[in-house]
């Protein structure tokens, strides 16, 4: 079907999937015949039949995990994520998705989205799926930021609630730090620095400190991490996630009396199953641009490649970055409010209401 | 160098990028102040900095070279060196 009037348009990579072209293909079809416009930017030889409403820019170029991000981003003008981004860039589309290279979905969004008036940093934000609730925890930064400041974390920490309030509807979303102790103190300076800020903080409602086993448990609906602690959790959560599965599967066919049980337990694991399908949420988020980005993961299926163009579309309707910038300004958390955050006395913060 | 292009000319762009992207005052940069040490520029601030100049001047910026550029004055020196003749 053709795109509805005023539906957003989303520029996708179709390099870098694990599955290859067919999936993007695939995905994008789906998403297309949801009403949105899809702009496929790869190579036409493997993208012929993509179906209505769906326009394929040729890009036969491609950034790879082997490349170094910043490097193959400013010196290939042609490859396929940076044609997409600059798409973004110059209005022909409003979303940009990718299910290749993180770091170069990241650095081509950086560069040609630009970052918000008065944001530090960007972060990589995720939906993590929630067994005991019916919404996910939003996690940021899951590895764009390495290393950070206080006041980086303090910013993640808004460019979080903006996001869970204008795209995951939560009306006053609860953030918490992740760090190794509930206790006010517990953790790096880094992150006991943050704590303090945070607690001052106007139009935001914190938490205080969660620590690791919190996060699968919900325990906020925005948890914020330095990128390499997210990482390294998100990392261990999937890993953890994974290898318990396949236990499961094993001792459900260790013999006949366990098969009778999988058995009678199949139909609501399958349920459960695709409620913390990773395809399900789409992929993660790149906070804190003048754009949006999604950054899908490789091993997406045709429906994580829908989801992540429809999750890049309700960010664009939903008016993600806008409200993101408002919520910053309001609340004194741009970057020339925070410059001293990382004075423990003081940030500089603004009465949001003043 | 372009005969249009006088170092102010370029120096009130740095000085302009800079204030706006780093959200201080344009009155507080001159050529000596430092990226690092007295606006607290991180690299991503550098390459913003760098990828304005390039589309602004049509110049091109190696990796190597953004790296040795500490200084507003070495920014503003380095456009100056490298924009294609008018």
């Amino acid at each position: 079907m053709s795109p509805e009037v005023g539906a957003p348009t989303v520029a996708v990579d179709a390099f870098g999937a694990d599955g290859g072209f067919e999936v993007i293909a695939a995905g994008a079809r789906a998403a297309a015949s949801d009403g949105l416009g899809v702009r496929v930017f790869g190579p036409p030889g493997e993208l012929s039949d993509l179906g209505r409403g769906i326009e394929l820019r040729p890009a036969t170029d491609s950034i790879s995990n082997d490349d170094e991000p910043v490097r193959a981003v400013r010196s290939r003008p042609d490859a396929s994520i940076v044609l997409a981004a600059r798409d973004v860039a110059e209005g022909r589309s409003q979303a940009l998705v990718s299910a290749g290279s993180t770091g170069a979905a990241m650095t081509a969004a950086l560069f040609a989205l630009r970052r918000l008036h008065g944001v530090h940093r960007p972060a990589l934000a995720v939906q993590l799926p929630v067994p005991s609730r019916d919404r996910p925890v939003l996690f940021l930064d899951a590895g764009a930021n390495t290393e950070a400041r206080p006041r980086h974390l303090v910013q993640f920490a808004y460019l979080g609630a903006a996001f869970a309030a204008a795209v995951l509807g939560i009306e006053r979303p609860r953030v918490a730090l992740l760090t190794v102790g509930e206790e006010q103190g517990k953790g790096t300076p880094l992150v006991v620095e943050a704590h303090d800020a945070l607690a001052r903080a106007e139009g935001i409602d914190f938490a205080g400190n969660v620590e690791g086993r919190d996060l699968p448990a919900g325990a906020a609906d925005v948890i914020v991490a330095d990128g390499f602690t997210g990482n390294v959790a998100l990392k261990t959560m999937e890993g953890t996630a994974s290898a318990f599965g396949a236990a499961v599967r094993d001792a459900a066919t260790s013999g006949p009396r366990a098969a009778l049980g999988g058995l009678l337990l199949r139909p609501a694991l399958a349920g459960l199953r695709a409620r913390l399908d990773p395809d399900t949420t789409g992929g993660a988020i790149l906070l804190g641009l003048r754009g949006v980005a999604v950054v899908a993961h490789g091993s997406s299926g045709p429906n994580g490649i829908a989801n992540a163009i429809r999750l890049a579309a309700r960010s664009v309707r939903e008016r993600a970055i806008e409200r993101t910038a408002e919520l910053l300004e309001r609340s004194g958390a741009t970057r020339a409010s925070l410059r001293d955050a990382d004075e423990p006395n003081g940030t500089g913060r603004r009465d949001p209401n003043a | 160098m372009s005969p249009d292009m006088t170092r102010d000319e370029v120096m009130a762009k740095v000085r302009e990028h800079l204030a706006a992207e780093l959200e201080v005052d344009a009155a507080e940069i001159d050529e000596g102040t430092r990226f690092r040490d007295d606006l607290d520029a991180d690299s991503l601030d550098l390459y913003e900095l760098v990828m304005e100049l390039e589309d602004t001047y049509g110049i091109k910026v190696s990796e190597e070279e953004a790296a040795r550029i500490e200084t507003v004055g070495q920014a503003v020196d380095f456009v100056l060196q490298h924009v294609p003749s008018a």
